[in-house]
């Protein structure tokens, strides 16, 4: 037992140098660092946190590699109850979007509070929402603007695709039910992609789609939009109109690509991480990639993130007691 | 009463059929009807599948009663009583690993793994085992974390491994 | 005319040094990271991403692709030597691939799969080159109520691979069925048999821990209780000649190439079905038409080279809807399309014509890593032997450590770990009492897919099964729907012949 006294002894003297080092000022990351996303592969989240990997291991912002991890289960649910179980963890950050609102109010018995239980690190993007339809479409053909889609979905009888129930796109049908006053049916499919490939297929009418997941069949003719939910057209899709210049500003939503990491981490650990996604953020390709593909590069860190996280949590509790 | 195979089909079944209502218990705290408005409850397909379990389990109890499949009139046991410490320590030994793997972390696990499991079950020499059981957990560490960037838990042993991912990036 | 100078110039490019230095490394790290149990392409895949920023998108996607092909052959390599599934795509393959090894054969197990797969590759990626633009309509025109009319025709398949006790079966295939249930709900957004509130049940049972925990842990328990430790497998000698006679031992394996190679590439071109099942069906329709189907199960090249066949064949189609619908067929082309959006490339039916160079060097270069793995493969075999000669006592622990890291590796949840000890113990003491285990392995890849592609199609339908079955609503569902129908009652048919009417001994 020679051997197991040398371990413990190797052992022991390494946890004494560890603990030596947590308190020193500057942070540096001592292990390869996970990267959770709270939803699954090849999804609109999952492909930013490969980017943010990406550039972040092309340019060696992060001394330790950042490592993606999948946790999809239960809409984040599991993402969420994972990370929240790491609070004092500085070697876990995670990606967000708007499920990181509706989860904690759908599923109440996982117990999170969005604001207790992480620490906000920064914002990087924002994604937007448009109406899409099939050119030629069974029920939608000729309809070419949004008001003529809106007097075609009052007859009830439309199909949408969606990415789940209770999920941004379908808590937007509800938002737009209670302005329009028109009801469809809701078709959930798994992802963004099998949600386009509905509609081209024609098996739905309609779709809330990203403007990345319909992009390849908007550049081919195949799909039409007929309205952008922002203030302004977007550079991506200019022939596009926005929700305020077709007189609907009360048509807005947004998608948001946030990093957070536990709660505990400390304010250098914060401030690190904050620093590497501000160096992705700056980088041109970083900058390209999303404008090209349709989003909108909105920074936002530390308070700012948290008030914004508070806003949206109310305006999301709002959204789904109207939906309920 | 002795472990026979007859008895443990019987047991066996039992305890399919109390798990196969504890699911039908479980499902049901999801909506377990289907109606045209409002489709298919959640609990629709795990209910009525598990009633389905329930009914194959009812029949395999009922055919041990009237002696109709094989393993209800097999009296020899149902584990070879030559073997059975094979299973047992190879099950407690595998419960161990996990433990390990969840608090000590799975590198330093693996040497106690493989140094008790080989000492119990071959017949090498101890300077074999020993080195054995050494360098499975290097190989393993080179191929996830280093080739494959995949971390494995490493528990209360971690800051043992600072030192190396320094050394590593 | 046209396909053909196309195809020219992408094996062209697929010959450029820095492509076929890329490919021919991607294969080696698909087939070594493809043999270890839980990992499989979507690791290899996931984690080569970034280095692939540094290279040009057709060469990035040369690598990733040759990563993928051989992790699809790597797979077969475990689940013949060791009887653990190396990927979920190779389930099948243990099936009889596990057999054939313990008779002391596993060299015809091993060249039965490096030929399947390279036929099936092969013959999918001539498909492709001829038809890949009509066969994107198919396609698009494959929707939910067609997704389930396939699944039932998989189930129906799979009839006869149960034990001889009905009621047995039934509970095997109904709680595998229930076991893919748990987790969230996806129609309605709500989780469903979350045992204890762990969140671990909230991603659902992971196939792989159970595929794992059967046949890594439940077979090992087995294994040592049958032979009291002292396994001996029957000692492996290694010529030259005995691989002549593995290529030899595959001539009645004609139809399984066939079956395997077309089925498997219209199953792989269908988005959301991928390359599990179609290894699934393809064993299963090959075992229902074969003149021996008897013997399958118990070491038969046929059962061996009909899963690898189409799992490779499905893996080609599979960059079909990626390419030009932008639809992920399998986890690992989920991953693929967000490397391609992220190189600047919009997948969708434009990429063919906007972007023929990255196009056509992928299909060229599939063309020659399926010559290269089928060399490469062939060339390992003996060193893939050398496995069978360590000592059980050994090997065991080894195995055992192989299940616990594949366990983790998938979702790095050590929740998922004792869960596949679970699996491992409670398969055990069922297969001991005559439970087939197969056909909840089966019932778990396919009873989401299948779940889910029944719901849609009913809230379409408002409820009515006519859906699946009217040929004037969905003329392709009804159709696979029918024929489905067929393969299940073609055994029941032939078990009530033999009763009523008893052949005479």
């Amino acid at each position: 037992m020679n051997l197991l006294k040398k371990v413990a002894i190797l052992f022991v003297s390494f946890s004494l140098v560890a603990v030596g080092t947590v308190s020193a000022k500057d942070f540096k990351p001592k292990k390869p660092i996970e990267l959770i996303i709270m939803a699954g592969q090849g999804g609109g989240a999952d492909e930013i946190a490969r980017l943010v990997q990406g550039i972040a291991e092309k340019n060696d912002f992060t001394s330790k590699p950042l490592i993606p991890i999948n946790k999809p289960g239960g809409s984040g649910g599991e993402a969420l109850t994972y990370v929240k179980g790491k609070s004092g963890d500085q070697h876990t950050i995670m990606i967000t979007l708007n499920s990181f609102f509706t989860t904690p109010q759908n599923q109440t018995e996982l117990g999170i509070d969005i604001i207790e239980d992480y620490t906000p690190l920064a914002r990087l993007l924002t994604d937007t929402f448009m109406v899409w339809i099939k050119k030629d479409g069974a029920k939608t053909s000729g309809i070419n603007t949004l008001d003529e889609f809106l007097a075609r979905a009052k007859q009830g009888d439309l199909v949408m695709g969606g990415t789940g129930k209770m999920s941004e796109d379908e808590l937007l049908l509800g938002m737009m039910r209670g302005m329009f006053g028109f009801d469809a049916k809701y078709v959930p499919y798994s992802g963004g992609g099998a949600v386009a490939k509905g509609l081209i297929g024609g098996e739905s009418d309609f779709t809330l789609n990203n403007p990345s997941e319909q992009m390849g069949f908007y550049q081919s003719g195949d799909s039409k939009a007929l309205v952008m939910m922002t203030p302004k057209r977007n550079p991506a899709f200019p022939e596009v109109p926005s929700s305020y210049e077709l007189g609907y500003p009360d048509l807005e939503y947004y998608m948001m690509r946030a990093f957070v990491a536990p709660a505990d981490i400390g304010a250098e650990a914060q401030k690190y991480y904050t620093g590497v996604l501000h160096d992705v953020y700056m980088n041109n390709e970083f900058q390209k990639f999303n404008i090209d593909d349709g989003k909108l590069l909105s920074w936002i860190e530390g308070y700012g993130l948290s008030d914004f996280f508070a806003v949206e949590y109310d305006k999301h509790s709002e959204i789904v007691a109207a939906f309920n | 009463m002795k472990l026979t195979t007859r008895n443990a089909e019987i047991i066996v079944a039992i305890i399919l059929a109390l798990c196969s209502i504890a699911l039908m218990v479980k499902s049901a705290q999801n909506r377990i009807d289907w109606t045209v408005e409002d489709n298919m409850g959640a609990g629709f397909m795990p209910f009525w599948l598990s009633v389905g379990m329930l009914i194959c389990t009812i029949i395999t109890i009922f055919k041990w009663f009237t002696k109709r499949s094989p393993q209800s009139t097999d009296e020899k046991p149902f584990i070879d009583p030559e073997a059975n410490k094979y299973v047992y320590v190879t099950v407690l030994s595998l419960v161990g690993l996990i433990l390990g793997t969840a608090y000590v972390g799975i590198y330093i696990s693996l040497i106690f793994f493989l140094f008790f499991y080989l000492k119990y079950f071959s017949e090498k020499s101890n300077l074999f085992i020993t080195i054995f059981s050494l360098a499975t957990p290097v190989i393993t560490f080179c191929f996830f974390e280093w080739l494959l960037k995949i971390t494995l838990p490493q528990g209360i042993s971690e800051p043992l491994f600072y030192p190396i991912y320094d050394l590593m990036y | 005319m046209e396909t053909f100078l196309l195809l020219m110039n992408g094996i062209g490019t697929a010959l450029v040094p820095l492509n076929l230095g890329l490919l021919i490394f991607g294969c080696l790290i698909g087939l070594f990271v493809g043999a270890m149990p839980g990992l499989g392409s979507v690791n290899g895949v996931a984690i080569l991403i970034p280095i692939t920023f540094i290279v040009p998108p057709t060469a990035a996607i040369i690598f990733l692709a040759a990563v993928y092909y051989g992790a699809m052959y790597g797979g077969a390599i475990s689940s013949i030597m060791l009887g653990i599934p190396g990927a979920s795509t190779a389930v099948a393959t243990v099936f009889d691939g596990r057999p054939l090894a313990q008779k002391g054969d596993a060299i015809t197990g091993l060249t039965a799969a490096a030929v399947g797969s390279f036929v099936g590759g092969t013959v999918s990626v001539i498909l492709f080159t001829l038809f890949a633009p009509p066969l994107a309509k198919v396609a698009l025109a494959f929707n939910a109520p067609e997704t389930f009319a396939l699944m039932v025709m998989a189930f129906a398949t799979f009839v006869g691979l149960g034990g001889d006790d009905i009621p047995k079966t039934c509970f095997s295939i109904l709680i595998g069925l229930v076991l893919s249930t748990i987790g969230l709900d996806l129609i309605s957004g709500q989780p469903r048999l979350i045992f204890f509130g762990i969140p671990g049940f909230l991603h659902g049972v992971n196939f792989l821990v159970l595929a794992i925990g059967i046949y890594g842990i439940g077979e090992m328990l087995w294994t040592l209780e049958s032979t009291k430790g002292a396994v001996q497998i029957s000692s492996i000698k290694f010529t030259f000649k005995d691989i002549i006679q593995g290529f030899r031992n595959l001539k009645d394996t004609v139809m399984a190439m066939t079956i395997g190679s077309f089925l498997g590439f219209f199953v792989g071109i269908l988005p959301a079905a991928g390359a599990t099942p179609a290894a699934l069906m393809s064993y299963g329709i090959t075992k229902q038409l074969s003149k021996n189907s008897k013997d399958f199960g118990t070491g038969v090249p046929a059962g061996v080279v009909a899963p690898e066949c189409a799992n490779n064949s499905a893996s080609t189609g599979s960059m079909l809807p990626m390419l030009t619908l932008g639809i992920p067929g399998s986890p690992t082309t989920a991953i693929l399309l967000g490397g391609m959006i992220l190189w600047g490339l919009t997948p969708g039916p434009l990429l063919f014509t906007q972007q023929p160079e990255f196009v056509w060097g992928l299909i060229g270069s599939l063309y020659i890593a399926n010559f290269f793995t089928l060399i490469l493969n062939v060339a390992l075999i003996p060193a893939f032997i050398m496995v069978l000669r360590i000592p059980f006592a050994i090997l065991a622990p080894v195995i055992f450590v192989l299940c616990v890291t594949g366990g983790y590796a998938p979702t790095q949840s050590i929740h998922d770990v004792w869960l596949m000890l679970l699996f491992g113990v409670v398969g055990y003491v069922l297969r001991k009492l005559d439970y087939p285990v197969a056909p909840a392995v089966l019932s778990i890849v396919l009873g989401p897919l299948a779940e889910k592609a029944m719901r849609q199609s009913l809230i379409i339908s408002d409820g009515s099964f006519n859906i699946f079955f009217d040929f004037s609503i969905k003329p392709i569902a009804a159709t696979i729907m029918y024929i489905a129908l067929v393969f299940l009652f073609l055994p029941l048919i032939s078990v009530m012949k033999n009763k009523l009417f008893p052949k005479k001994t």
